[in-house]
């Protein structure tokens, strides 16, 4: 099939819909100046087309560093999410190698959190619970309660920290992986 | 030569073209592969990967024929992480060199 510049444009588009509009329109723009000046330098649509590459391949690689580089701005977990798929996608990695061991570390991290949510609501129950029945005096609640959000607290300023730390580890570690080992496809 | 490490010294070749002078995209996506077997449209994503780690900064100016067209300038962590990727280049070509050479002795 032939490929025209409105084919390969209309592609590249559609494989980047998710990106905002000024990114997209910026990387676009790269391209479709490609195309005018193949044009001038006398290559036609379709050569230029094929000298391009797969667009398919070329939007995979400008996601990726799109993606990375979000997750480094705003490390939370959508985002390193996000760069994790897509380096997997790009066939830097095994599945089985990244994937697997960031979704073990990411229950871990939630497993973490839920202990610590737990400490503070069973703080706050044991105060409650104890000016409806009588399982506890007030003053015995009181210094239960306070013991285990203190030990919420603390969990949770160790929990947060963790969190962090994996985040931007994980983003250096794709970083440097992609770096080194770029474009196994062809 | 094997395409993992063509795609490795790219981002070191495309830094030192753009050293010798401000160079807009088509000029670095052409240049490149014609001396590399590498998809002329993977160079895009390299140079705005490389803009967006400040390595480069970027500009318009028209040109007599066809639209504006979009330069790329090295900033000054651009020259010394290029600095850096020559140092690293020459003791691994010195390396693969020695060993050649000690190789292919009668």
């Amino acid at each position: 099939m032939m490929m025209t510049k409105h084919n390969y444009m209309s592609e590249l588009e559609r494989l980047l819909a998710k990106v905002p509009d000024k990114q997209r329109r910026e990387w676009l723009f790269d391209y479709y100046s490609h195309f005018q000046q193949a044009e001038e330098n006398g290559q036609s649509e379709h050569e230029a087309a094929l000298e391009l590459g797969d667009p398919r391949q070329i939007a995979s690689e400008l996601l990726l560093g799109y993606k990375v580089q979000r997750a480094e701005a705003e490390k939370s977990f959508g985002n390193t999410s996000k760069a994790v798929l897509a380096t997997v996608s790009l066939g830097f990695f095994n599945i089985v190698f990244v994937l697997g061991p960031y979704v073990a570390a990411v229950g871990v991290l939630i497993a973490l959190w839920a202990t610590t949510l737990a400490l503070g609501l069973a703080g706050v129950t044991t105060v409650l619970e104890s000016t409806w029945s009588g399982m506890f005096t007030l003053t015995q609640a009181a210094s239960i309660g306070l013991v285990c959000i203190g030990l919420g607290i603390l969990l949770g300023v160790g929990v947060n920290a963790l969190t962090k730390g994996f985040f931007a580890a994980t983003i250096k570690y794709l970083k440097f992986n992609t770096k080194i080992i770029r474009g196994k496809k062809q | 030569m094997n395409v993992q490490f063509k795609k490795g010294v790219l981002e070191l070749c495309v830094l030192v073209l753009t050293s010798e002078g401000d160079r807009y995209g088509y000029e670095l996506a052409v240049k490149i592969s014609s001396k590399f077997e590498v998809a002329v449209g993977s160079v895009y994503p390299l140079l705005n990967r490389l803009t967006l780690e400040g390595y480069f900064s970027t500009y318009l100016k028209e040109s007599n024929e066809g639209p504006p067209r979009k330069y790329y300038q090295l900033t000054e962590a651009g020259w010394q992480h290029m600095r850096g990727l020559i140092h690293e280049w020459s003791s691994f070509s010195t390396a693969v060199n020695e060993i050649i050479e000690e190789g292919i002795r009668p």
